[in-house]
Formats: C-alpha cells, sequence, structure tokens
C-alpha cells in the first residue's frame, strides 16, 4: 500500500514538474521570439496565466460527445506518454512504466492524441477544422516515415525495443547515442520540427488559411486542456530525445538543460523560416529526414 | 472520383485578408476551383460626401481611402484642383511634396512586407518592418502633426514647412531604412521556403494584365515598364534620377522583387530631393475656403501609389463644391477583377499570400 502511495504521489509529481517545465519553455518560446522580433514581448510566465484565464472561462459551444473527447484523448496521450519515459537516469520517485517494446508503444500512443483530436474536429463541422486535421494527418504522414526509421535503427543496433535499456547503453559506454548513432539522430531530430508544429511546419492552424485550424470551435476550457497537454507533451517528447540520444539526465537541472537545448531548434528554425504548404511540407519529411533514417537503419544493419 | 467542393469563407474578418473584404471561395480538396469576392463592409459613400464639401473640407476624407498610404490621394486631388484652377505651386513646395510621396510608398512597402511575410508564416520580418515603419511615421509627425492621416498636401503647396533640421532627420532614417534592407532580404528573400511559396504562384498573364488594366507592381512584375512617375511626370519627378524596376514572370516572387527594388530606388529619390530642395514659399496661398469657388470644368491628375496609378477626377460648376469627384483606385480592379481569376486552381494555402501581392486596399473599392 506504501509503495502505491509513493508511486501515486510520484506520478503526480512529474505531471506538476512536466506541466510547469512545458509551459515554462512555451513561455519563453512567447519570450525569446519577441526578442528576436524586436519586441519586449510577455514575460516568461505569461502562459501560466493564459492556462488560469482559459480555465475559469465558461464553456457554452458544445459539438457532441467527440467533440468533447477530441481534447481529452490529447491529454491522455501526453500523460500515458509521459508516464512510460523514464524521467530521471535510475531514479525510482518518479514513474516508470517502462517495459521491453515500450518504444513501439510509444510509436502508437503518440499519435493517439492527433487521432482523437480529428474526430473530435469533424464532429464541429466546421470546414476550417476539417481541412486543419487533414492536413495534420498528412503532415503526421510526413515525418512519421523518419521518426520510426531512427528508431527501427537504434532497435536493430542496440537490439532493444526498451527505452531504458538504450539509456544503459550509453551510460555504460560513456557515449550519448546522438554520436554513435549519428544518422539517426538527425532524423529524429528533423522529425521532430514536424512534431513540434512551429514554422516551417505550423500549416496545422495556420491562421491567414484556416483560421485556427482544428482548435476554430474550441474556447475556454477546451483550450484549457489543450494547452496543458501540449505542456505536458512538449516535455515528454523532449525527455524521450535526451533519453534516447543525449544520454538521459541524473538530475532536474541536468534534464531542463539537455530538453532546453534541443527545443531551441525547432523554435529557432521556426522564428526564421516560412510556412510550408501542406505538399510541401510532407515532401520535405520524405527528403533528407528519410534520406538519414536510411542511412541510420543500414548502419545499425551492417555496422 | 470527383471530390466534394467545400464553400469556405475568408473574410471580412479574417487574418489572411487585406482590410475588410470577403473572397468566398469553393474548394475541391486544397484546390480553389470558384472564387467570389465580396465587397462593401467599408462603403462610407467618400465621392457623394466630397461633393457636400467646400474644396478645402475633403481633405479629412481623401487620407482615409487608403489608410497605408494615405499622400497620393492628396496630392491627386489637389494637382487636379490646382489643374482646374490654374493655381501655380512654389518649387519647394514640390519637392516636398515628392518627398512626402516617397516616405509614404517606403512606409507602406513597410506594411506589405509585415503583409507579404505575414501571409507566408514569417511573423519576424512583419514585425521588424513595422517597427521600422515607425521612424517613417516620426518624420510625418514632426512635419505634419499627424503619423498615419496626415492632410498635409492641398492646393497650393504644403500646409506647413520642413521643420529645423529635419532634412538631417530624413536623411539618418534613409540610411538606418537602406541598412535594415539587407536584413530583410537575408530572411525573406534569401529563404528557400520564401522562394518555393512564391515563384509560379499566382501568375497574372501579360495580355490579361493590360487588358484589365492592371497598374503598380503587379503590372511591372509581367515585365511591363508602366509607372506615372515616367510616363507622365508630375511635381519634380522629371528632374529627379531614378529607374522603375521590372521583373518577369508574373507571378507573387516577381512582384514581391519589383517592390523590393522599389524601396531602394525611393530611398534614392528621397536622398536627391533633400540635396536639391530649393529655398522660398512652400504655399501659394489660396483665398478663403468658404467663398473659393473655382472656375467651371473639370481636371484629373495621376499619380503614382504602392498599388499602383491612381488618379482623381474633379468637376466643377463655379461654385465653392465640386460638382463631382471620382477617385480611380488601383485596389479595384486587383481585389476584385483579377483576384477572383487568379486564385482558380490555386492552393487553399496560397490566397492570402497572392491577395497581399497584388497590393489590395478594400477602402479604396468602396469610394
Amino acid at each position: 500500500m506504501k509503495e502505491i502511495l509513493y508511486y501515486t504521489w510520484g506520478a503526480i509529481v512529474s505531471f506538476v514538474v512536466a506541466f510547469s517545465v512545458g509551459i515554462t519553455y512555451m513561455g519563453l518560446n512567447r519570450k525569446i521570439t519577441a526578442r528576436v522580433q524586436n519586441r519586449y514581448g510577455p514575460p516568461w510566465y505569461q502562459n501560466f496565466i493564459d492556462v488560469i484565464k482559459l480555465y475559469s472561462k465558461k464553456t457554452s459551444i458544445h459539438h457532441g460527445v467527440m467533440h468533447h473527447m477530441g481534447p481529452a484523448f490529447i491529454m491522455v496521450t501526453a500523460v500515458v506518454s509521459l508516464l512510460v519515459i523514464p524521467i530521471l537516469n535510475g531514479n525510482k520517485f518518479f514513474p516508470n512504466l517502462n517495459f521491453q517494446g515500450d518504444l513501439i508503444f510509444l510509436l502508437y500512443i503518440m499519435v493517439f492524441g492527433p487521432l482523437g483530436m480529428a474526430l473530435g474536429a469533424g464532429q464541429t463541422g466546421n470546414p476550417n477544422s476539417a481541412i486543419g486535421v487533414t492536413r495534420g494527418l498528412s503532415q503526421m504522414a510526413g515525418f512519421e516515415i523518419p521518426w520510426v526509421m531512427a528508431l527501427v535503427a537504434l532497435m536493430i543496433q542496440y537490439k532493444t525495443t526498451s527505452i531504458v535499456d538504450l539509456m544503459n547503453v550509453q551510460v555504460e559506454s560513456g557515449r550519448w547515442l546522438m554520436f554513435s548513432s549519428p544518422f539517426a539522430f538527425l532524423a529524429a531530430v528533423m522529425a521532430m520540427l514536424g512534431m513540434f508544429r512551429y514554422a516551417p511546419f505550423d500549416i496545422v492552424g495556420a491562421p491567414q488559411e484556416l483560421a485556427s485550424g482544428p482548435m476554430s470551435e474550441n474556447g475556454g476550457k477546451y483550450l484549457f486542456v489543450m494547452m496543458s497537454a501540449g505542456s505536458v507533451f512538449t516535455f515528454a517528447k523532449l525527455t524521450l530525445y535526451v533519453d534516447i540520444f543525449m544520454g538521459g539526465a541524473d538530475n532536474l537541472i541536468i534534464l531542463v538543460v539537455k530538453t532546453f537545448t534541443l527545443y531551441l531548434i525547432p523554435m529557432l528554425y521556426g522564428i526564421t523560416s516560412p510556412r510550408y504548404r501542406t505538399e510541401q511540407s510532407v515532401r520535405w519529411f520524405w527528403g533528407w529526414p528519410s534520406f538519414f533514417g536510411l542511412l541510420a537503419i543500414l548502419q545499425a544493419a551492417l555496422f | 472520383m470527383r471530390e466534394k467542393a467545400t464553400t469556405l469563407y475568408i473574410g471580412p474578418q479574417h487574418p489572411g485578408i487585406t482590410g475588410n473584404m470577403m473572397v468566398r471561395v469553393k474548394v475541391e480538396g486544397d484546390t480553389i476551383v470558384k472564387a467570389t469576392t465580396e465587397v462593401g463592409y467599408l462603403h462610407r459613400a467618400f465621392e457623394k460626401l466630397i461633393e457636400q464639401r467646400n474644396w478645402l473640407q475633403s481633405f479629412t476624407l481623401l487620407c482615409r481611402f487608403c489608410v497605408p498610404e494615405p499622400d497620393p490621394v492628396e496630392e491627386s486631388y489637389a494637382r487636379a484642383v490646382e489643374e482646374l484652377e490654374g493655381r501655380e505651386v512654389p518649387e519647394r513646395a514640390k519637392y516636398i511634396r515628392v518627398m512626402v510621396l516617397e516616405l509614404a510608398r517606403i512606409a507602406s512597402y513597410m506594411l506589405w512586407y509585415g503583409g507579404q511575410a505575414g501571409s507566408l508564416g514569417l511573423y519576424t520580418v512583419g514585425q521588424w518592418s513595422v517597427g521600422d515603419r515607425n521612424y517613417i511615421l516620426d518624420l510625418f509627425e514632426e512635419l505634419t502633426g499627424g503619423r498615419v492621416y496626415h492632410m498635409y498636401i492641398w492646393p497650393g503647396g504644403v500646409r506647413r514647412d520642413m521643420p529645423e533640421g529635419f532634412e538631417e532627420k530624413v536623411l539618418k532614417t534613409m540610411d538606418y531604412l537602406e541598412k535594415r534592407l539587407d536584413d530583410y532580404d537575408d530572411l525573406m528573400f534569401e529563404n528557400s521556403i520564401f522562394k518555393k511559396r512564391t515563384k509560379g504562384i499566382g501568375i497574372i498573364d501579360k495580355a490579361k494584365a493590360i487588358e484589365w488594366g492592371v497598374v503598380g507592381p503587379p503590372l511591372r512584375g509581367c515585365g511591363i515598364k508602366h509607372d506615372v512617375r515616367i510616363d507622365d511626370p508630375y511635381e519634380v519627378y522629371d528632374k529627379l534620377d531614378f529607374v522603375v524596376p521590372t521583373h518577369e514572370g508574373g507571378d507573387i516572387w516577381s512582384r514581391a522583387q519589383v517592390r523590393r527594388q522599389e524601396i531602394r530606388q525611393s530611398i534614392r529619390i528621397v536622398r536627391q530631393v533633400i540635396d536639391k530642395i530649393p529655398g522660398g514659399d512652400f504655399y501659394n496661398k489660396i483665398p478663403n475656403p468658404q467663398k473659393w469657388a473655382l472656375p467651371k470644368g473639370d481636371a484629373y491628375a495621376r499619380t503614382e501609389a504602392v498599388r499602383g496609378e491612381v488618379g482623381m477626377y474633379v468637376s466643377s460648376d463655379g461654385g465653392t463644391h465640386p460638382r463631382r469627384a471620382h477617385f480611380r483606385g488601383a485596389a479595384y480592379v486587383h481585389a476584385i477583377t483579377l483576384l477572383e481569376d487568379l486564385l482558380v486552381g490555386e492552393n487553399l494555402a496560397d490566397i492570402s499570400a497572392i491577395m497581399n501581392s497584388l497590393g489590395t486596399c478594400p477602402p479604396e473599392i468602396e469610394r
């Protein structure tokens, strides 16, 4: 019983940490973007204020059960991913539902949220939502290819489908996988640009084209759930990359430094890039990122 | 199997629209099969209101024809009135007018940078250019008292002379902006994604451009050299050295290239004006406006604005008020006739980019 309480408490704390760090990163994104753009920008904690404001709003527009469940699917995806991804090396407090095959499980669960959102947006009947969802799924078909290739390369090379095993390989060899499997890292990082949906891959909710896309019919508490889930998922995705390519982290400070360094890549690329069209985006992911993914698999199979 | 068409309403309040108007598009997948523009959200009956006012009072309306660049409308009206009356304008006033027109052109292009880059999701350029535009608005504020609406160019010259030290400030601002243009080039024009999004998109057929009366950068982007400042020089443009850039292709990229080069030409013109401006009067005073009657007749003056050629027709029956005033704006052709045709066959994602590249200004349509 005591052990269950301990792990439950750990799960709650990890959710709070993931939410706080994720939303702070998004706030810093707004601040850094503003400074690059010669603006003062909002304070780094503005997103905390926004989340509270959204939560306090009354929601009076409903489009049915699936629309209601859409944001919930995203939150479920974020939380389940977080629980499966090891947060710190060898730490017992933060929950770790690691098992052989968790990498494959993550590949599936990470697309569950967008699919749920697609069902929710579809029920709204708003064409902007439907087109946004179609774009999102098309783009996902783009970046999933190099992402899967990168993970398959690691699975072949190290003969494991466990994240913890990959972390242990790095701890034992003293060498991060980003150096021992550079092509897999390149393919994965390029795929990450699509996962974050910052420019040039912000095609889903492109304001000038689709108003706000799938979120067109969502307001108040729906946005609160989506924003919170987005924060948790941001942290989860970055932690996953740190775990499998950058040797994980021994404490939270190192984790924050590593994850933020990674986060700078999509953020800075986004600040200086216009937006692709849908087919251009998919084509981009099926170009160099997939090529690096293929090289990674060849490297893993031949060497 | 044919896809089911969906109707989308882009506007009248939409981040992708340049003002208050709507484009109703029918799309199959991401491809536009039909586009219909709808205007009328901004109609304020400018032309009718001008008839109700004396010859001077209309200037508070004229500047509202196009918010981003109000000065060419003031200038064309003032020149039409001067032509009608035969009123001489002092040489110094002509130079000041050209300086104001070119500063307004640069300021307007700064807004275009924001609109064009923003329509493609590159918000950084827009934030920079709108910020840099403020330096020109500072100059306008010092010269005219107003940042956006100036009511500065009026019959007989300009409303007030340049303040002391103004020339130096103008030159300093031009030096700054010229350096900043290099940053814009690096981030926007040298960007491979920007090239991919603009090349081959929204192509205007050269023959159709002439047939429909397309003007300004959209026409020059088809490789046709037409600019009122050269073809029918007004004020002191014939005494200044500048070139009219053109570009072949007729697509968004070509129009962007024309504008990119025109800003540098405007900076060049402003420097020449500061260098050559003579002393003397800045205003040939008109009589009491309430009693100021113009001889019977009509006149038409045309000016090159950023959107292209704009023109003002005024007619007098010998009274203190215009009998008729009519404004010819570039936006009517660009945002209605041309846009509806250009959008068909294009991608839904390109609506905003095409619209921004044409230089549409809805209030100018609904006059």
